[in-house]
């Protein structure tokens, strides 16, 4: 055992260089004699008489203050009594993937039994050690401190263990001072930490998982399909049920039969509700530990019911209005004039001039000017050079077939084309952009319909529809809640394991003498007091 | 921290050549030491002093009457002796000394003052008397000495100044004294420091006749203080301390003590009859006629 005594502040016993000044001080007034008399009983009546006291014990006044004085510039000096040495650092590797989620044989989950555990070894650590808690699997998070030993927000189990438990417990253990602590379930590990303690918390047992959805939205049309992937991780076939309900018109149910191992995939064609709202899919297996993968969670948009307005140039063709009102038919919504205070959810516009803020407009305009002062240039049967394949306007779309008469130079504005034409130079000029605002967006096209067939071709309404969609932005969008699933997560049957290891003793608090040299000193004057 | 005590003083030469001449005119133009007797008696006296109970004999020393030898103890013995008669022992002084370390207090010490007091007193009984007899309690084999003739001056001196320094309660002189018969006129020599330490023995060798003469030479500090300042004050015979930071108030408050120490000094020696005299030591160096003359002057009452 190695104790030493050491100071924080060592340079503060330079005021020692102080006390042959207060011994010089504390000498009694000047002149001092010592004289022998013949008459010591008449001095010490006289003194009696002037009811003074006799000095008592007078020599120890200057020790005493010496002590006093001394014990404060120690104490000043901040001494500290460091005790045995050992770890003063311990860093928790918390396996927090999606598998610590599993019950096993226990009634609770082995990521709370690790919490539990984590509580009762935090409420007998001693105050001085420095605690760091890592959260390893799924959004890996950092405590210090306080937070670590209160295990603050630390989520709950998901995600994959996506860190070398091994290599990270070696890594932390070779800081100096420092003692890993890993808690693991030894799922998906080939081993386990050689180095520190461990604390292995089983959770093996049979599981079926939800490993992927697939889903082909419709909107703004009710119709929704998924296709669910299940795996089965037991040893035997096991049957289920999934079920899918939520924000749907009528709620679905399959029987599944599992075998070990073998995914299957479950379609559902499902008609969602008009209000949208959350989709929930849950797979229900008995004797399933690990029900966390058994569900699946989506948010749905609501079905729009818009009023689609529609500006036309007295000078167009009749197809503007057909295009809405087909529109309007396929998404449920109706046609309304664009006149001046009506409230429109959706403009479509064919030629003349429309005062729309591109982007911030869920519009679709067919050779209109955004403002009046636009100049624009006609563009004489341009030839299409191409279109964007991967957009979401056009994926899947011919438009080969595609003839344009005359086309306007300078009235599209910024944004991302999707639709080309050829000069007979060979330049490709944007015949069509998205302009995307985020929330809302709006598509522009260099052409009057009634200056190309794109109204007679097949993709025109299809084309009208993934206009609306996009001009939606986000809106449109189904938002899957349920995070992913994590690979090698779902086989809870195989998984590392190893003999536990405590935690070591940590090197008990440093002891700091301030206090007591103060006490001490303070007691010296006290006595003082009572030395005369 | 306590700090080392002085040295004690030490006593310069008690009886240097000055004060030797010095004892010698005194003893030659003094008056006549008065003993056990008084002057009415005188002439009786020089009758007896030839006659009177034979007591014994006593060694011829040098300086005593020739008349006095006793020739047939001489025939038988060889040696000279003189005879001793009852009336001899009532011609005889007794000196009490003191030889307490407090007395080496003072400036000059009170101790010197003492023995050159003695000197004077024993010189003038060897001179006038017929006997001295020097009780020094507590100095051994030097506790009680005897001398006779104005020829063993010398060794009375060299006796005063061999004799220690030595503490010892005044009741400590009364059977040294009384051992050998109560003679004459007893001069004890002493600063009386402690008044009622001496009340038993002055009563009790007043009860036995003796005629007592205090002899206290008195020295600055009995009637003054120190300067100011810290002092730290020891007691030699006691070994007692005192550290006082004396300033006139406490001045004037041990002034007081010292008067009311006078004053139980001389309610002493006046309750018992006998009579205190308070000689001023002169200094070490001081060997005028004058300082001394008191002393001649009051062994002569």
């Amino acid at each position: 055992m190695v104790c030493a005594l050491t100071f924080a502040a060592p340079w503060q016993l330079g005021w020692f260089t102080l006390l042959p000044l207060l011994w010089w001080l504390a000498l009694p007034p000047r002149p001092r004699r010592q004289q022998w008399t013949a008459h010591l009983a008449q001095w010490q009546a006289a003194h009696a008489a002037l009811r003074r006291q006799p000095p008592r014990l007078r020599g120890l006044r200057l020790v005493l203050l010496a002590t006093a004085a001394s014990c404060a510039i120690v104490a000043g000096a901040g001494p500290v009594w460091r005790a045995a040495p050992g770890p003063s650092r311990l860093t928790v590797l918390l396996d927090a993937s999606a598998s610590m989620a599993a019950r096993g044989s226990a009634d609770t989950s082995a990521f709370a039994r690790a919490d539990q555990r984590l509580g009762q070894v935090f409420d007998t650590l001693p105050p001085h050690v420095d605690v760091t808690l890592l959260r390893c699997g799924g959004p890996r998070l950092r405590r210090l401190g306080a937070a670590a030993r209160a295990r603050t927000d630390l989520g709950v189990p998901a995600g994959t263990l996506d860190v070398d438990l091994p290599a990270l417990a070696a890594a932390v253990a070779a800081q100096p001072d420092t003692v890993v602590w890993t808690l693991t379930d030894g799922q998906a590990q080939a081993q386990l930490p050689t180095v520190g303690a461990l604390t292995v918390l089983p959770a093996a047992g049979p599981n079926a998982a939800i490993t992927a959805v697939r889903t082909v939205d419709r909107w703004p049309l009710p119709g929704l399909s998924l296709a669910v992937d299940l795996v089965a991780c037991t040893d035997a076939a096991c049957r289920g049920t999934l079920r899918a309900d939520g924000a749907l018109a009528a709620a679905a149910q399959r029987a599944v039969e599992l075998a070990p191992g073998v995914p299957i995939t479950v379609a559902f064609e499902l008609e969602r509700s008009a209000a949208g709202g959350e989709l929930r899919l849950q797979l229900d297996v008995q004797g399933d530990v690990l029900a966390a993968d058994d569900a699946f969670r989506a948010w749905l948009p609501p079905l729009p019911a818009p009023r689609i307005g529609v500006l036309a140039a007295a000078d167009t063709t009749p197809f503007a209005a057909l295009a809405a009102r087909a529109l309007a038919d396929e998404v449920g919504g109706s046609v309304v004039d664009a006149a001046t205070g009506t409230e429109v959810g959706f403009l479509l516009v064919d030629g003349g001039v429309a005062p729309v803020a591109p982007g911030r407009v869920r519009a679709l305009t067919f050779g209109s000017r955004l403002a009046a002062d636009v100049d624009v240039v006609p563009w004489l049967q341009p030839r299409l050079a191409d279109w964007d394949r991967t957009s979401p306007l056009c994926q899947g779309l011919d438009l080969s077939e595609l003839r344009i008469d005359t086309a306007f130079r300078g009235v599209l504005p910024a944004g991302a084309p999707f639709l080309w034409g050829e000069d007979a130079a060979g330049d490709r000029t944007p015949l069509a952009v998205l302009v995307d605002g985020g929330a809302t967006a709006s598509v522009h096209f260099a052409f009057r319909l009634q200056d190309g067939n794109l109204p007679l071709l097949a993709a025109f309404p299809q084309l009208l529809r993934r206009a609306f969609v996009r001009c939606h932005g986000a809106a449109a969008a189904l938002v899957v809640t349920t995070p992913p699933p994590a690979p090698g997560e779902q086989d809870l049957r195989t998984a590392a394991t190893a003999p536990d290891r405590p935690l070591p003793p940590f090197r008990a608090a440093d002891r700091p003498l301030a206090a007591p040299l103060l006490l001490a000193g303070l007691l010296a004057l006290v006595l003082r007091a009572f030395v005369r | 921290m306590r700090r080392r005590p002085p040295p004690l003083p030490v006593l310069p030469e008690r009886f240097p050549p000055p004060f030797r001449a010095l004892l010698h005119e005194l003893l030659a133009r003094g008056a006549r030491a008065r003993g056990g007797r008084d002057d009415r008696q005188r002439a009786r006296r020089a009758v007896l002093s030839h006659s009177g109970t034979f007591v014994g004999h006593r060694p011829y020393v040098p300086g005593d009457d020739p008349r006095r030898i006793d020739w047939a103890a001489c025939a038988r013995t060889g040696e000279l002796f003189v005879k001793q008669f009852e009336e001899e022992q009532r011609r005889t002084a007794t000196l009490v000394l003191d030889l307490s370390p407090r007395l080496l207090v003072g400036e000059p010490p009170r101790a010197l003052a003492v023995r050159r007091l003695a000197a004077v007193v024993g010189g003038l009984a060897l001179r006038h008397l017929d006997g001295l007899t020097v009780v020094a309690p507590a100095a051994g084999a030097a506790a009680v000495v005897r001398f006779a003739g104005a020829g063993m001056l010398d060794a009375l001196l060299r006796h005063l100044d061999d004799l220690p320094v030595v503490a010892a309660p005044p009741a400590a002189a009364i059977p040294l004294v009384l051992a050998r018969g109560l003679s004459g006129r007893l001069h004890w020599l002493s600063d009386f420091a402690e008044p009622e330490a001496f009340e038993l023995p002055l009563a009790a060798l007043r009860r036995r006749g003796a005629a007592i003469t205090g002899w206290l030479p008195a020295i600055t500090e009995d009637h003054d203080v120190p300067r100011p300042g810290y002092l730290t004050l020891r007691d030699p015979a006691g070994g007692g301390e005192l550290a006082v930071g004396l300033d006139a108030a406490l001045a004037a408050a041990m002034r007081h003590q010292l008067a009311l120490l006078r004053r139980r000094q001389e309610r002493l020696f006046a309750q018992s009859g006998c009579t205190l005299v308070r000689w001023p030591a002169p200094a070490a160096g001081d060997f005028t006629l004058d300082a001394f003359r008191e002393i001649v002057a009051w062994c002569a009452r």
